[in-house]
Formats: structure tokens, sequence, C-alpha cells
């Protein structure tokens, strides 16, 4: 009874083949997989590089920034001198016209 | 099959193919037997396969391919038993296209078989399949499994009485 048991478990458990193609659908599967890792392993040094480049923009920004804030000032202080300058010589101007006018 | 392997660690996709085709009828048996659904056996086999590949390069001959085989697809197949309670007491989804022509013995008799199988526990699916799919002995199914001998010899006692109660119902 237990060999006749055991014997039927053997043809009713017997291996069972997949429906066609399986083999085909796992080696698209394997593919796709291959495919989404090799995004993903650019992805990091993609990243690193748009930071940097977005790094180094900032960087130039900023820099452009404080030359021309640098530029305005010196402008500023140019202007300043002038004026000074100006003051100056109308002063001058002014002292040497009384002196040769008393 | 041993060239086959050496040439699909090497990166040959075709090697690896025939592998899968070579190994495909034990894995998705195996997961068929023991979840009753070809769906749900063709995604675990698909999945063991595609482990598979992503371990190649540590498997050292054919033997231990078809250790590795077996042990991760009985593994998975009682992970998802797990976590699918509605499985453990699934009908045979699919049980028709799996009864050829040409299957010697009672067909009635082995889907009585099967179904009955389906109300074992996941691990007795997995020792009794393995024992009777595979023919392996307890010892090898016990290292497949990770369990003791003595607990792969109960569950194969235990669960040959349930088929045997199974049959004397179908008898009467």
């Amino acid at each position: 009874m237990s060999d006749d048991l055991e014997n039927q478990l053997r043809a009713a458990l017997r291996p069972v083949e997949p429906s066609a193609g399986f083999a085909a659908r796992v080696m698209a599967r394997v593919e796709a997989e291959q495919r989404r890792q090799a995004r993903r392993r650019w992805r990091i040094p993609a990243s690193l590089a748009a930071s940097i480049l977005l790094g180094l923009g900032l960087y130039l920004r900023v820099h452009q920034q404080r030359e021309t804030a640098a530029g305005l000032e010196a402008r500023r202080q140019v202007i300043e001198a002038l004026h000074l300058t100006d003051e100056k010589l109308d002063l001058a101007y002014q002292t040497v016209k009384e002196a040769s006018g008393s | 099959m041993d060239r086959d392997l050496a040439k699909a660690r090497a990166g040959d996709e075709g090697a690896f193919a025939a592998l899968v085709t070579g190994h495909q009828k034990s894995v998705f048996g195996l997961a068929l037997r023991m979840l009753g659904s070809a769906h749900l056996a063709e995604d675990i086999a698909q999945e063991v396969f595609m482990q598979l590949h992503a371990k190649l390069a540590s498997i050292e001959s054919s033997e231990h391919l078809r250790f590795w085989l077996r042990r991760i697809t009985a593994h998975r197949a009682i992970d998802e038993l797990r976590r699918n309670s509605v499985l453990k007491f699934t009908s045979l989804e699919g049980e028709a296209q799996l009864i050829g022509a040409e299957d010697p013995g009672d067909p009635l008799l082995q889907t009585k078989l099967r179904s009955t199988l389906l109300r074992l526990s996941p691990h007795a699916r997995a020792v009794v399949t393995l024992r009777y799919q595979d023919d392996l002995d307890p010892l090898e199914i016990a290292r497949i499994l990770d369990m003791p001998v003595n607990t792969v010899k109960s569950h194969l006692k235990r669960s040959l009485e349930i088929m045997r109660e199974s049959l004397k119902d179908h008898a009467s």
C-alpha cells in the first residue's frame, strides 16, 4: 500500500514543463534588468556631474557679482575723488581771483 | 551542462538560456506543486532564474546548480505561501492543462493527491515535492530546506498518513 501510494505520488508530482517560450521570457526579464542596472550605474556619475556644473555656475555668478560690485565701488570712489578735486580747483580759482582783484 | 555553466559564467547569454531550458521543468514543477497556481509558479520560476543570472559567479558545478535552484525555489515558494494566506487552501488553478494524455495512472487519483498536497504546511509541501518529484533522499532534502533530517522524515511520515486518509475518502 505504501509503495503503491509512493508510486502514485511520483506520478502525480512528476516535473512539469512551463508554457512555451518560458526561457525567452526569462531572457527578456534578464535583459530588462540589465538595462535598468546600466541606467542606475550612470545615474550617480550623471548626478555628480550635474552638481559640479551647478556649483561651478553658482561660483562664477557670485564671482561676477562681486567683481561688478567692486567695479561700481571703484567708479563711485573715482567720481567722489573727481568731485573733491573739482571743489578744490573751484576754491583755488576763487582764491586766485580774489587776490588778483584786490 | 558543465560546459553551458562555464560559458554562461563567462557572459554567454545563449548558454544561460540553455541552462534555463535544462532546469525549467524541475524549477517550475517544484513551484507549481507547492503553490498550486501555474501563474504564480511561472512568476517564481522566472525570478529564481533572474537571481541565478545575478549569482552565476558563485555557482561552482552542475551539482551545485541543481542544489541551488531547488533551495531557492523551495524557499521562495515557502515565503510566498506565508505571505499569501489564500494560497494555503488554493484550488488547483490550471490543473486541467497539467494532465496530459500521456500521463500514466489514474488522473482523478493524481488530482486528489495534488489537492491533498496543497492542504499541507508549506514545509511539508516542499519535503513531499522534493521527495517524489525529484526523488531526493531525506538527507538531501534536509540540506536544501535547512532543517534536521528527522524533521524531514517526520514531515514525510505525517504527509503520507494524510495522503492515505484522503485516498480512503476518494475510494469510498
